[in-house]
């Protein structure tokens, strides 16, 4: 009964490969944030707080055969949040300074 | 109709017996368009960031005072879209798998060479048009 294909018993380095797909894409938002956070603050920490969110959704990779009702909210995250992220940088890219900077939120005036 | 029932239902009332009933494909197949999806989401990330990127980092073009948003901004509006569009790709290929039918054809190639192209065409327009003046 053992199958040809060996992956076939356990798909555990599809798995691996879609857990490492996860990861690239958290770092990609950790990366962007970063970018951001030096001229625009503001923007850029609320990028970075993608970072774990995305993060987290990766540990459930592998968890969907129990539950395959949840897959298509958790792919539908990530594609809210690169849509944040693109309005987001619209507003940078359209006022060129948004309204808040973090100078403007801290009482540092004066 | 019955692929909306499929994604939704997850292949819970599948019934085994005929070949185009819903049924939970194959575990590696799902992941496999799992990271499609992440993939362009990646890609979508660094349109983004290319367009943020040249509308506040580039100098401004001397003369074309939008030369920087009339290229930034498209590729940040791209960016979404990719996003958007590779959502409704996972959920038709996952769809098909489910059936056993045959993989959907993806469109976003084609609307990633087709505005990367424009893209580089309108960068051409503008450098042209900085250096005239």
């Amino acid at each position: 009964m053992i199958p040809e294909d060996v992956e076939q018993l356990d798909p555990g380095l599809a798995r691996e490969r879609t857990k490492l797909a996860w990861a690239r894409t958290a770092i990609a938002f950790a990366a962007v944030g970063g970018a951001i956070l030096k001229k625009e603050p503001v923007a850029g920490l609320i990028v970075l707080a993608m970072t774990p969110l995305i993060w987290g959704l990766g540990r459930f990779v592998g968890h969907t055969a129990e539950r395959p009702e949840l897959q298509p909210r958790r792919l539908l995250a990530v594609t809210v949040t690169v849509v944040t992220v693109s309005v987001l940088a619209m507003v940078i890219a359209l006022v060129g300074h948004p309204p808040t900077s973090l100078r403007d939120l801290l009482p540092l005036h004066g | 109709m019955e692929e909306r029932r499929a994604a939704r239902d997850g292949g819970d009332d599948h019934d085994r017996g005929s070949p185009h009933a819903p049924t939970e494909p194959d575990a590696r197949f799902t992941l496999a368009n799992e990271r499609t999806f992440l993939a362009w989401n990646r890609t979508a990330l660094a349109l983004v960031v290319a367009g943020l990127g040249i509308v506040q980092l580039l100098p401004p073009f001397p003369g074309v005072p939008w030369g920087r948003h009339v290229l930034g901004i498209p590729l940040i509006v791209l960016g979404a879209g990719v996003s958007v569009i590779s959502y409704g790709e996972w959920r038709r290929t996952q769809a098909a798998l489910r059936r056993g039918a045959s993989l959907p054809r993806s469109v976003l190639p084609r609307v990633l060479a087709g505005t990367i192209a424009g893209i580089a065409a309108l960068s051409a327009a503008v450098l042209l048009v900085s250096a005239a003046r």
